[in-house]
């Protein structure tokens, strides 16, 4: 099995972990993005920790519920007629 | 407060109800996510509209009315717990270990090399319940609280949250790693204290042993 730190002209784990939250929230640029990418096809450590943050990322995206509130909005519109 | 409150035309007050209006579910949203366990959402959506009332002449775009009640919110939320702290004490969910804030929950589940067929980390997650992670959101000091959830569970970008919050993309991104290093630690109580974890490595030992008795 290949060796991480053996990657010719790739980025190492250290490297890969840091830019692990941008990757995942879709704020890295092109370039740094196929970098990683190359990298995690290749390290299956690397690889997994971004499925598990991808994961957890997920499932903090559920917990996001509609809230329809009319009787809130009454509340506002009331409140806002006292100003 | 009292000394502005007549003066509001009724131009201005229907402009502010239509500026309003629109946002009231997504602020209550918000304040859902924030409050949880902590204060009342209803009466933060309230307060916040109250404030946006006050400063109603300082929002000159009208097109980003959503990030400036957003902005009042939030900033009316933080000046409203930091009140009560100093009020009540209400001690910092995490204290003790508030120096670290490169806690990796993968580094603690992950085992390459026992289960390497498996992935029990992703397991975890999956059998933690809601509750258990609103719990974890509830228990982040605010200031990475509110990233937390403009981010993870609203889906803001870091731009968004940058003009939200008013605070530089650098400033979101490091309260986002710190935020999520908490959170994940909170997590790692949470998926010890029913036994998640524990089960699960009771289920590896046995596999283990199995495949040790088989000839």
């Amino acid at each position: 099995m290949l060796k991480h730190t053996q990657h010719h002209k790739g980025i190492s784990c250290e490297e890969a972990i840091k830019r692990v939250y941008d990757f995942i929230d879709n704020h890295l640029k092109a370039k740094a993005r196929a970098e990683l990418e190359h990298h995690l096809e290749t390290c299956r450590h690397c690889f997994d920790r971004v499925e598990f943050e991808k994961l957890l990322k997920a499932r903090l995206r559920h917990l996001k519920v509609d809230t329809e509130s009319k009787a809130l909005r009454k509340k506002i519109d009331e409140l806002i007629e006292q100003f | 407060m009292v000394d502005n409150r007549t003066q509001l035309s009724l131009e201005d007050k229907q402009m502010l109800k239509e500026i309003v209006l629109p946002w009231v579910d997504d602020l209550h949203r918000v304040a859902l996510q924030l409050c949880h366990d902590h204060c009342n959402a209803e009466e933060l959506v309230a307060e916040c509209v109250a404030r946006a009332c006050e400063h109603f002449t300082k929002l000159r775009d009208h097109s980003k009315a959503k990030q400036w009640l957003l902005r009042i919110l939030t900033n009316t939320y933080i000046s409203k717990r930091r009140t009560e702290r100093t009020r009540q004490e209400i001690p910092l969910s995490i204290d003790a270990d508030i120096s670290e804030d490169n806690f990796s929950l993968f580094d603690q589940l992950s085992m390459p090399f026992i289960l390497w067929w498996s992935n029990p980390e992703r397991e975890v997650i999956n059998k933690l319940m809601d509750e258990d992670i609103r719990r974890a959101i509830g228990s982040l000091p605010d200031e990475y609280r509110v990233v937390i959830v403009l981010c993870d569970v609203e889906g803001f970008s870091y731009k968004e949250i940058s003009g939200t919050l008013k605070i530089p993309i650098g400033t979101v991104r490091s309260r986002l790693a710190r935020g999520r290093s908490f959170l994940q630690k909170s997590l790692w109580h949470y998926a010890e204290e029913p036994g998640i974890v524990q089960s699960r490595t009771k289920k590896g030992q046995r596999e283990h042993v199995e495949t040790h008795a088989t000839p």
